[in-house]
């Protein structure tokens, strides 16, 4: 093991649209950050729409035996553990979405910053 | 690792029992850093994914997995905080 904690980068495109998707590069990040990994979750293209207020407390994930728990649990587990929540200006456009609109704690970077942190990462996991 | 070691009395037990990934993980994870150094945390999970999970945990985070053993449906596993 090195002494500097190995960076892992999750891009989540998938929103509210898709209830049987969207919890698992949550589950795989809190589970990263559990391994004492730097952890992101970079939220695009449709992936912004579930960090809207009042939508993690209350979108529930779609199981094949029913719904599970809302999205947010699953969240703040991972964000407990550190694990970031990025954001991009476009992508917020493209939701119709203004920073104010969001949760807590979710960061606004720019898509050079995102390049940067994905060339730099040990692993970029794209859903 | 064995079976060996696994009769850890002074060691903490971590039931996981019936949680999913990765809930088990989490769990450790924050149960370790609760401990110090040298001291151990016998966990026990039903999750079919365990032993590989803690296979890469232990390689991920530097600490020791000091033994492991199934009984039935469950996996025991002895761990030991590191650093």
């Amino acid at each position: 093991m090195e002494d500097r904690a190995k960076k892992v980068i999750y891009v989540q495109t998938y929103g509210t649209e898709a209830r049987d998707r969207m919890a698992t590069p949550i589950y795989l990040a809190a589970a990263a950050a559990a391994m004492d990994m730097d952890v992101s979750i970079y939220f695009t293209v449709h992936g912004p729409a579930l960090l809207k207020k009042g939508v993690p407390e209350t979108l529930l994930v779609q199981r094949v035996d029913g719904d599970g728990a809302p999205i947010g649990h699953f969240l703040d587990q991972a964000r407990e553990l550190g694990v970031r929540s990025l954001v991009c200006q476009p992508s917020l456009d493209l939701n119709g979405l203004k920073m104010e609109d969001l949760i807590d704690g979710v960061e606004m970077i720019g898509g050079a910053a995102f390049n940067d942190i994905a060339v730099d990462a040990d692993a970029v996991i794209s859903f | 690792m064995s079976g060996a070691g696994m009769s850890d009395t002074k060691a903490k037990v971590l039931d996981c029992r019936g949680l999913l990934c990765p809930v088990p993980i989490i769990r450790l994870s924050k149960a370790v850093k609760a401990i110090a150094v040298g001291e151990r945390i016998q966990m026990i999970a039903t999750d079919p994914g365990s032993d590989p999970d803690m296979k890469a945990w232990e390689k991920q985070t530097g600490h020791k997995l000091v033994s492991s053993h199934h009984e039935g449906n469950e996996f025991h596993f002895l761990v030991e905080r590191a650093r």
